[in-house]
């Protein structure tokens, strides 16, 4: 186990470096003026570019700005932003806010997700199977930009329940019809999923095995029936956290959450190639991490999984 | 006998009755299986009955209704598709068939206990062994943890496994075949059941593991004198071990005798070309007799005696008419019109 986590980590080396450049030499080396209309409507003084070219390296080749870049990165200095803000500040102002989202998405994809397709896998063929078969199908196709507006419309225009923006304390209690809308699609999956392991593993040797034990129907399903058809459900809910960590641009957007998502969002919008790249970066990087993570956790999953 | 239930569900005291009758009975037996292309007639009126001490082997092969009994049994059947529809099995002369679900349950594991052909696919994969054996103790004996890890290395030890003690924490797939099947019976015996099924144990294993396994059931029934049903289509298997056979085909008892007696003399067709088609050393060279034919349609059941397709003792009576089970002897009984016939010739 030791090694291999030590063998998956340098295995990150690599990816990490391409990312980077790759990001860092696209954002950077795009052909507009990376200097067209910051400074209001008049184009830019001689004296302010001249200072800018000077502070982020510009007139420098683009091996040489990326090098520059990756060594302060890797030393925890992400740089400032054309307007002399902390990008780190930028991260800690919106990075909370996009953990909390996700944190709330993910119980409610978990909890939703895995309750439906434990009922359904249970008892296929009954009204709840039909039900929940034909909605998650229905949420699957439905785009998240349409599931988000829906929900905004019915639950701030028509009920009047929540405001039509999220506040800038972000409150729990404000993020749950948010979470639901970026939620959707990976709920409607693990309900599929959860009903499919449930309904094979029901029928699993072992589950048998159990009821001839003696054991009650509760535990035999609770215990025995659920935690090997959890295994994939948990690993899919591991890669999708990285996913959700990674920022939801469109339901930020849609309830106006101050995440990174939105953040990046915006910044790529300005071509501030200071914000985009330190967080496009920081998002590549989560992601590879949770998605190790999940690879490492599996073996505590599945015993039957050995690394070598 | 008289179970006293706790709010658990497990069986707080066993207040033993002496029953007339014999420890577990199984009388007239049907099953049907309700099917997308009909009902499939598993279990045709199985009549046996297992004595403690006593083993009894139940012969035939695939689909001949014998792992469906033994499912019924044990409450285990799959349902739907698989329903009993008449018949009673008495354990200690009460009948499981009349029982609620929680007294069923408590008697589950606690005094009618199964083990299964593939022991890899029958534990659960995700859980140590010594955590699924201290599983009975924990939950019929409310057990602490502690003492349930004590028990199973106990019972670890008594099925012949090396090193229990350090094996406890592995996983069956940890595990030799044997060693797995070792686990599975450990897990069988842990509450001292009264009665044993055991439902092809051997089938998944090399021979001479085969052969150690059925010694070690040998053992542990002389040393606790459960009745063991032991289900089977090897009739090599049976001869060492068991007391008395019975013959199952189309799900029905085709023929039941004292093992010796089946194997010198069978009283029935189907018996004989089992018999006849173990492959024998002194033989090599000659053809190996087969029994013809394939099982019978279990949703459309041959008329008259439903081995007539492929009996070579058959005349016009097999076809239309079903024959009863003749009383062949004191112990012994055979369903076939001709048994006379078979039974002298050699």
């Amino acid at each position: 186990m030791g090694r291999y986590t030590l063998r998956r980590l340098l295995q990150l080396m690599p990816v990490l470096i391409g990312t980077t450049f790759l990001i860092h030499f696209m954002v950077w080396q795009l052909p507009a003026d990376p200097f067209a209309g910051r400074c209001g409507e008049r184009p830019c003084s001689e004296a302010f570019i001249a200072r800018m070219t000077e502070q982020f390296g510009l007139d420098q080749p683009f091996y040489i700005q990326y090098l520059t870049w990756l060594k302060n990165a890797v030393q925890g200095d992400f740089g400032v932003t054309f307007n002399q803000v902390p990008v780190i500040t930028l991260i800690e102002n919106s990075y909370p806010n996009t953990l909390k989202l996700a944190l709330v998405a993910l119980a409610i994809e978990g909890v939703i997700g895995i309750t439906a397709g434990v009922l359904t896998g249970l008892k296929r063929g009954g009204f709840i199977d039909n039900l929940v078969l034909v909605s998650t199908l229905f949420l699957m196709g439905l785009p998240i930009v349409v599931v988000g507006f829906a929900m905004k419309w019915i639950f701030w225009s028509e009920l009047g329940w929540i405001s039509p923006t999220v506040s800038t304390e972000v409150r729990w209690s404000e993020l749950i019809v948010p979470g639901f809308v970026l939620a959707t699609t990976s709920m409607a999956y693990i309900a599929r999923l959860m009903r499919a392991n449930i309904a094979e593993n029901s029928r699993a040797d072992y589950v048998r095995t159990a009821v001839a034990k003696g054991l009650e129907n509760k535990r035999v399903v609770g215990v025995h029936l659920l935690r090997n058809s959890m295994i994939p459900v948990v690993t899919f809910l591991g890669l999708d956290l990285g996913n959700l960590m990674a920022g939801a641009i469109v339901t930020e957007g849609i309830f106006n959450i101050n995440g990174i998502g939105l953040t990046i969002f915006r910044a790529i919008g300005r071509h501030d190639a200071t914000i985009v790249v330190p967080l496009a970066t920081l998002l590549v990087v989560i992601y590879i991490f949770s998605n190790l993570i999940v690879d490492l956790f599996y073996a505590v999953l599945d015993p039957r999984i050995r690394y070598e | 006998m008289v179970y006293s239930i706790g709010e658990s569900g497990s069986v707080l005291e066993k207040t033993f009755i002496l029953p007339d009758g014999p420890l577990l009975e199984v009388d007239d037996l049907h099953v049907e299986f309700h099917t997308r292309d009909g009902v499939a007639h598993a279990v045709n009126g199985v009549t046996y009955s297992v004595d403690a001490g006593e083993t009894l082997a139940v012969l035939g092969e695939s689909g001949s209704g014998k792992s469906v009994t033994a499912q019924s049994i044990m409450g285990i059947l799959d349902t739907p598709p698989g329903f009993v529809t008449g018949g009673a099995i008495r354990f200690r002369g009460e009948d499981l068939l009349k029982m609620s679900k929680k007294q069923r349950q408590a008697i589950r594991g606690e005094s009618i206990a199964m083990i299964f052909q593939d022991a890899l696919s029958a534990l659960n994969p995700v859980f140590s062994v010594g955590w699924q054996i201290g599983e009975m103790f924990r939950k019929h004996r409310g057990a602490s943890r502690r003492e349930a890890k004590k028990k199973a290395i106990e019972l670890m030890d008594r099925v012949g496994i090396p090193a229990a003690r350090k094996r406890l924490g592995d996983y069956p797939h940890q595990f030799s075949g044997g060693m797995r099947q070792r686990i599975m019976i450990a897990m069988a015996i842990a509450l001292d059941p009264g009665v044993l099924i055991a439902d092809e144990p051997t089938t998944a294993l090399d021979v001479t593991v085969q052969a150690q396994i059925m010694d070690l059931l040998a053992e542990l029934q002389r040393e606790s004198n459960m009745g063991l049903i032991l289900i089977t289509h090897d009739l090599g298997v049976v001869a060492d071990v068991a007391d008395k056979i019975a013959v199952m085909y189309g799900g029905r008892i085709v023929e039941e005798a004292e093992v010796y007696e089946a194997y010198s003399a069978p009283a029935h067709p189907y018996t004989k070309g089992l018999l006849e088609s173990i492959p024998r050393v002194d033989l090599k060279g000659h053809e190996l007799h087969v029994v013809k034919g394939s099982p019978p349609n279990l949703l459309n059941l041959p008329s008259g005696c439903s081995f007539h397709p492929r009996c070579r003792y058959r005349q016009d009576r097999c076809v239309t008419e079903s024959p009863p089970l003749h009383q062949v002897a004191d112990d012994r009984r055979s369903a076939c019109h001709y048994w006379e016939e078979v039974i002298n010739d050699r």
